[in-house]
């Protein structure tokens, strides 16, 4: 029987259309994604992480399946969940329930004929995945061999257990309910699952938490892999193991629970009563008892048709039936939960939140929270379109005299208020979680803005998903195509398609921000939103066209009854709505291509490429170099221009005369007022497409002769753009760097397309990324600008009444002129060729320390962490003038810009500074895990003072080790001294894990941190790890001996610039020589360890100490450009440790470790809590939680 | 006001003609539309309710034409459907109301006391707060009805009001009808004879999508006398019977086959005349021996009551 009636479930779902649609719908998506990140068409831009990831890899395929399958989703609740609904709503359960089958074959047979259908559905992914691979012109370096196992693991690991445990529970809530809508409302609770899991993953100590909550296993896919290499990616299966295996068991056992409770509580009498009846039972008829009945005549009544007068009615009773009942609640309920979970981890960096201010909560509302809202938007859509039907009460409503676009308006409305609620919802909640916080200032007004703004997006989503149920006429297909809908809209970019002119309800962002309010983001978000408003009203028009009403049968039907219906207000609608379409398109099209270059990804690359295809062959030309820079910089903050007019002084310091300048200019827009070289040159060849001028110097320069070129250019913001826009130049909280104007001199290397991935695309030969560590010509330049050394730099700055503009140097004088007000600044001492000015309505903060005034531009309300800033620049300046040499400026600034990018930046004697990351940081002292991160970004600049504006590395690799490297270096001195050893711990356990994360996403090749190619996960991340460990190993002193004596001989030095090299020779000067392979290690290999404690007990010995024994495992493996690791011999020194149960070490000891099973014993003084090897995680290592491990009584 | 139907066709997309040239005048009162299950009858009352559209023809109601000017039908139409459903946790009077506001009631007051009236009139009443998934089935019918009454329709179709209803609910039901169909036009389609020849004045039978007679009940009865002959027969002889004779019905009582057989002599000495009811007219119609496909070959068609 069970077979039956499995079998009689899945042939009448598999000869369905709707499930081919499904089918077809995935295996389309899965194929178009694969073939897109295997390098098919040109225009797009899909990578696993990584472009080194074979397409095919199990890592690849199991991210697609498990990805693609979480919006199965809505598939499985359709077909799970039909599967035994449809028998209440067909009413064909009777049939069912009287024959002589058991509960288990019924509900066991539907279940099992459902879920085959789901496997035949889902069969699809891997099916166009691999059949992608096959396609002619795939990038063969980026596909790896076919194997079946990478396709079929996936499944077994993600996609058949998901399906098994939401399979169950839509399966029984259909069963218990006989309703779609709680299933799709249970869909919504584990989609909510997900995103908490997203959220809570900002802090590292969430991770085990976030990978066990994610119901569909991705999550803790993500954990297995994170510091999964290139090499790992692409051979190894995920394994069923850890916080996956625990995972799996988790859900599956939750899905089994639910099942046994479905089957429990199913019964067959339950199922087949109805509903209302189940509680009171049948009214007595009155018409039974009444006796022969009066005719009672019914009073005349004036009808007036019914039209707009009825539409707020109509909505009130849509809404009401939406809202009222309990699933709604529960989605309430489901969103609050979210924004609590998802609070916890506000604006998180280093584990420490933000405080909650308003922006942050909206932000929180906006970015994964709109996909809640957008199934929520498609189920309701489904409900009210299909209200009538469904209750069978379609026939006498579609006959009733009203205009068939009241009940199409009604419902569109009634949707869009139920995204009003849930954000006015939100907002609450915000606002309660915010006062929870102890935060008051809830910017009521900013809360409508942004909460409003979001609307907007909302009821686009409304509109297109009524036009979608309306045209679809079918409830479930009309969900998989919003779905579709989604996913094709998030992707479309990664496809090419980057214009937001033909992507449905595509609006660029607006950022809020403090300082500078919505700025100049608003005017493009209302185009936009009108443009796509005028095509709602369109789709609103075509779901009115396409209503069904009455009894219509086919498309041809249909379509005869749309064409009889396309007449006055839906002609008139049409007609304003296409001409507003057109209109704003048109006004959009002349902003974001007429009055501004569009360019998309692809363009740009293909800019890069005629570049160096047309400009490669002139690197080698003479150029002459900047030595000094004079610019009057007048900045119009309210209206986005800036410009700059000035000089260059010039020298040629090659040995060959130069002939020819090359001036190239990174910005696209650029007015040229004035560009003459003195003595005189003639512009030979201009390119405007490409940015670069090419001047004749009338008479060759001479080696060591000089001359001027004198610049006054300008650049305007006109209208708006597609996507990007001027966030240099704004209305409050200018930030621009001079580079961005200014011409560069000669062939600029950086501009070539980097990834070989896509030089291959463009026929370009793969190339280094960098020169070798002691390439003599590299070393001619610095990293930060190939076209000048050390110069000379002087400015005047000009900006709006009312603000302070600042740039590096003294202030020399400030004047007011014209309703502006200028300031003039000066530097003393030689700068690298790197400037940037900023302008705000600041507050200043000052300080001093020794003589040296400290000053912080601030935001007024940004006063939370102005004190650490000050506190960690004085400790800083201290610490490093003390140990590296003095500090070369008269004056310390940090000035705050708007978080439209998020670092911290060091100029000479000046610190730009944005306000996303420390000025809102809430740093609870009393907290242990948080981590004072203003004060460490501070450190880190103010050590760039030394670390890079006084030595500066070479334009090879290793060139950042001696920036950014040994400014990590520095600051963790500065907080190891403030902070000490055991919140550097929990520091270091970030860097760590963002090194060993970051090189899952290497391009090309991951380097020793002595031959870093600019890689940020290597000098800044695994930088400290390694510096840290560094100073532990040969000592702080020693340390700072070899940086100061590199200062003594390599400040303001260069060209030739230093290496690397030249560092290692310093620290090697200052090792003792049995660590010598320390260093080797550290800075000349990509060395990893597996070290870990398998067993520690201790015994109390008779003089009251406490002989601790451990048993540990070391290795030690060395890992190849992709992270292909082997095992290396071990004759390391490592620690030894035993820990008190406060972490604190009480015993620690270097012990030379030579095999990879040892068993040491101890005796410490006090009774020991933890021990083992490394415990304090110097080292790098994977798994840095096994390390030591409680100690027991033996 | 009459309803005038004029070569009225529709063919499903699947191939199925619904409606065959269906040509009819329905004049004020009740109108019964008898014909077997996929007749047709629904299709035509879809279309008359606007719910559907017609391949060709034409259907007036006075100055109205049904198929193109539908709001002006709707305004005067009251419509129960062969199958409907309610909101279930809904008040009858809630719904009644929301209805009565879709029908154009727009006055609150005005509505509230049409919907009182009705309910009142539908013996709804006592139960007007009660949630309409509580309903027996006459009372849903009856809900069906009052909400086909608002707005005081010129037009009441009324679609297989009676199937699922049991005796009793059916005899109360029928008063409701009569009650009502007296100033109006009142199609009632129903494959139960008794539905018409118990209220309705004029009818048309009606199969295949074909109108096969059309006329009063009784005088249509009256082209059958003289006509009709019955007699019993073994149940094994049935089929050589059916051979042998335009059977128009077979019944079997106590254990008899009894057959009902026309003819314009009596077929055979077993036979008797017997006085012919609506029953044997609407047989003898949809078997092809009346009205319009009446010279069709006699090809007997087994049909059961």
């Amino acid at each position: 029987m069970f077979k039956n009636i499995a079998l009689f479930e899945f042939k009448s779902r598999i000869s369905r259309l709707s499930t081919w649609v499904y089918f077809l719908g995935f295996f389309a998506i899965a194929m178009l994604w694969i073939a897109a990140a295997g390098g098919l068409f040109k225009e797009a831009n899909i990578s696993f992480g990584s472009g080194k990831v074979f397409v095919n890899s199990p890592f690849a395929l199991a991210q697609t399946v498990s990805f693609l399958g979480m919006f199965g989703l809505i598939v499985m609740a359709a077909v799970m969940g039909r599967a035994v609904q449809q028998d209440a709503e067909y009413r064909s359960h009777h049939f069912f329930f009287t024959s002589p089958i058991s509960k288990f074959d019924y509900l066991g047979g539907r279940f099992a004929g459902a879920f085959a259908v789901l496997l035949v559905i889902f069969a699809s992914i891997g099916l166009g995945a691999w059949l992608a691979t096959l396609l002619p012109g795939m990038d063969t370096e980026r596909l790896g061999s076919n194997q079946w196992s990478a396709y079929l693991w996936p499944y077994a690991l993600v996609l058949l257990p998901n399906a098994l445990l939401v399979g169950c529970v839509f399966f029984v809530i259909a069963a218990l309910t006989k309703k779609m809508l709680p299933v799709y409302i249970g869909s919504v609770l584990f989609l909510i699952g997900y995103l908490i899991s997203l959220q809570l993953l900002r802090d590292i100590d969430n991770k085990t938490v976030a990978s066990l909550i994610d119901p569909f296993g991705t999550t803790a896919i993500s954990r297995i892999a994170e510091y999964w290499t290139v090499a790992d990616r692409n051979t190894r299966l995920i394994p069923l193991e850890g916080v996956l295996l625990w995972n799996r068991l988790l859900w599956l056992s939750v899905g089994v629970l639910v099942a046994i409770f479905g089957f429990w509580r199913f019964s067959f009498a339950g199922f087949a009563s109805e509903r209302a009846a189940g509680k009171t039972g049948k009214l007595e008829d009155t018409d039974r008892n009444a006796l022969s009945k009066p005719a009672s005549p019914v009073a005349p009544a004036t009808i007036r048709p019914a039209g707009l007068a009825l539409l707020p009615h109509l909505v009130w009773l849509n809404l009401r039936e939406t809202i009222k009942n309990i699933y709604f609640g529960v989605l309430v309920f489901a969103g609050v939960l979210f924004l609590i979970f998802a609070s916890t981890t506000l604006g998180a960096r280093f584990g420490t939140n933000t405080w909650p201010v308003t922006y942050q909560m909206t932000d929180l509302l906006g970015g994964t929270f709109t996909l809640f809202m957008l199934i929520i938007i498609a189920f309701y859509a489904g409900e009210l379109v299909w209200r009538e039907r469904d209750n069978r009460l379609d026939q006498i409503i579609d006959a009733a005299p009203v205009p068939t676009w009241l009940p199409v308006l009604s419902k569109l409305l009634a949707l869009m208020l139920v995204p009003v609620l849930l954000q006015f919802l939100l907002m609450l909640c915000g606002m309660t979680i915010q006062a929870f916080k102890g935060y008051f200032d809830f910017e009521i007004g900013l809360y409508l803005q942004e909460l409003g703004l979001q609307l907007l997006e909302y009821w686009l989503l409304c509109a297109l998903a009524i036009a979608i149920h309306s045209a679809v006429n079918q409830k479930y297909l009309g969900h998989f195509v919003m779905i579709v809908y989604y996913i094709v809209i998030s992707f479309a970019s990664g496809l090419g398609f980057e214009h937001n002119l033909y992507k449905y309800g595509a609006i660029p962002p607006a950022t809020y921000s403090d300082m500078n309010g919505f700025g100049h983001f608003l005017p493009r978000v209302f185009a936009f939103q009108a443009y796509w408003t005028a095509a709602a009203l369109l789709l609103t028009v075509v779901a009115y066209l396409l209503w069904t009403r009455g009894t219509v049968s086919g498309w041809r039907e249909r379509l005869v009854m749309a064409r009889g219906r396309f007449k006055g207000g839906a002609v008139a609608v049409s007609v304003v709505s296409v001409l507003a379409f057109a209109g704003l398109g048109g006004f959009i099209f002349y902003n974001t291509n007429i009055l501004n270059r569009y360019l998309n990804s692809h363009d740009r690359e293909q800019r890069q490429v005629d570049y160096e295809k047309k400009y490669k062959a002139l690197s080698a030309a003479p150029q002459p170099r900047i030595t000094a820079v004079s610019l009057k910089t007048d900045l119009y903050p309210s209206e986005q221009r800036v410009r700059m007019v000035g000089s260059y002084r010039l020298k040629n310091k090659n040995a060959l005369p130069v002939t020819e300048v090359w001036l190239g200019f990174a910005q696209d827009e650029l007015i040229f007022h004035r560009l003459e070289f003195d003595p005189p040159a003639q512009l030979v060849e201009n390119n405007e497409k490409l940015g670069v001028r090419r001047y004749k110097l009338n008479a060759p320069m001479t080696p060591g002769a000089e001359a001027t070129l004198h610049f006054d250019l300008e650049r305007a913001t006109h209208g708006f753009t597609n996507a990007g826009s001027n966030t240099q130049v704004v209305y409050n909280g200018s930030f621009i760097n001079g580079r961005n104007i200014l011409p560069a001199i000669g062939y600029q290397e950086d501009a070539e397309l980097a990834r070989d991935q896509d030089r291959k695309k463009y026929g370009l030969a793969p190339k280094e990324r960098m020169r070798d560590r002691d390439d003599p010509e590299g070393l001619q330049s610095n990293y930060l600008s190939r076209d000048s050394d050390w110069i000379d730099f002087e400015t005047i700055v000009g900006t709006e009444e009312d603000q302070i503009a600042i740039a590096p140097g003294y202030l020399q004088k400030e004047w007011k002129e014209g309703g502006r007000r200028y300031f003039s600044y000066k530097m003393d001492v030689p700068i690298l060729n790197f400037f940037a000015y900023q302008s705000a309505r600041y507050a200043v903060k000052k300080d001093q320390w020794r003589d040296v005034p400290i000053e912080v531009y601030y935001q007024p309300g940004h006063e939370y962490n102005l004190d650490r800033m000050i506190a960690a620049t004085k400790a800083s300046l201290e610490y490093f003038s003390n140990a590296f040499g003095p500090y070369q400026h008269k004056q310390f600034r940090i000035l705050e810009f708007p978080r439209y990018a998020s670092f911290a930046q060091a100029f000479p004697n000046t610190i730009p500074y944005s306000e996303s990351i420390g000025f809102i940081a809430r740093v609870r002292e009393a907290d242990e895990k948080d981590i004072d991160y203003p004060y460490y970004v501070t450190a880190h600049e103010a050590a760039h003072q030394w670390w890079a504006h006084q030595v500066m590395g070479g334009n090879v690799q290793g060139g950042t080790l001696l920036s950014e490297t040994l400014a990590q270096y520095s600051a963790l001195m500065v907080m190891k001294q403030k902070y000490g050893e055991a919140k550097m711990q929990k520091f270091l356990a970030y860097e760590m894990d963002q090194y060993l994360a970051g090189r899952a996403f290497e391009q090309k090749k991951e380097l020793p941190l002595a031959r870093v190619e600019n890689q940020p996960y290597i000098h800044y991340r695994k930088g400290s790890v390694v510096m840290y460990a560094l100073q532990d190993y040969i000592g702080e002193d020693n340390v700072n001996r070899a940086l100061k004596a590199m200062i003594q001989e390599y400040a303001y030095k260069g060209p030739p610039y230093p290496n690397a090299t030249v560092f290692l020779k310093h620290i090697r000067a200052v090792t003792p020589p049995h660590l010598q392979y320390v260093i080797d290690d550290m800075f000349e290999n990509i060395i990893l360890f597996d070290n870990r404690t398998t067993k520690a007990t201790y015994k109390e010995l008779p003089d009251g100490k406490f002989e601790v024994t451990m048993k540990i495992t070391a290795k030690k493996r060395k890992a190849d450009k992709l992270g292909k690791e082997d095992d290396v011999p071990l004759a390391d020194w490592i620690d030894i440790g035993v820990l008190d149960d406060k972490g604190v070490p009480i015993f620690l000891e270097k012990r030379k470790i030579e095999q990879e099973e040892n068993v040491i014993t101890v005796v410490v003084d006090r009774k020991p809590a933890k021990a083992g090897i490394d415990p304090l995680n110097k080292l790098i290592d994977r798994r840095p939680r096994d390390n030591a491990i409680a100690v027991e009584k033996g | 006001m009459e309803l005038v139907i004029n070569r009225l066709s529709k063919t499903y997309p699947n191939g199925v003609q619904a409606l065959k040239d269906v040509t009819l005048t329905i004049p004020t009162g009740m109108f019964g539309l008898l014909g077997p299950n996929g007749a047709g009858k629904s299709t035509l009352m879809r279309t008359l309710a606007t719910l559907q559209d017609a391949d060709s023809g034409s259907a007036r109601m006075g100055d109205i034409d049904i198929l193109r000017d539908k709001d002006a039908v709707r305004r005067q139409l009251g419509y129960l459907p062969q199958e409907f459903g309610v909101y279930p946790k809904v008040s009858a009077r809630d719904m009644l109301n929301h209805l009565a506001a879709l029908k154009g009631l727009s006055d609150k007051k005005q509505r509230a006391l049409v919907v009182d009236a009705l309910l009142k009139q539908t013996n709804l009443f006592d139960v007007k707060d009660k949630a309409l998934g509580g309903f027996s089935g006459g009372m849903r019918q009856r809900f069906g009805i009052a909400q086909a009454l608002l707005g005081n329709p010129k037009l009441i179709i009324v679609d297989e009001p009676t199937a699922g209803l049991d005796p009793e609910e059916r005899v109360r039901f029928h008063n409701l009808l009569a009650e009502i169909g007296e100033q109006v036009i009142v199609v009632l389609s129903t494959h139960i004879v008794s539905d018409v020849s118990d209220l309705c004045p004029n009818m048309a039978i009606i199969n295949k999508g074909e109108v096969l007679l059309t006329g009063k009940p009784d005088e249509l009865t009256r082209a059958l006398n003289g006509r009709l002959w019955a007699t019993s027969v073994p149940r094994t002889e049935l089929g050589a019977a059916k051979l042998e004779y335009p059977v128009i019905s077979t019944r079997l009582i106590s254990g008899q086959t009894r057959i009902h057989v026309i003819g314009d002599t009596q077929p055979g000495p077993t036979f008797k005349a017997v006085v012919p009811e609506l029953e044997d007219t609407y047989f003898a119609a949809i078997g092809g021996f009346l009205g319009a496909k009446a010279s069709a070959p006699a090809v007997a068609e087994s049909a059961v009551a």
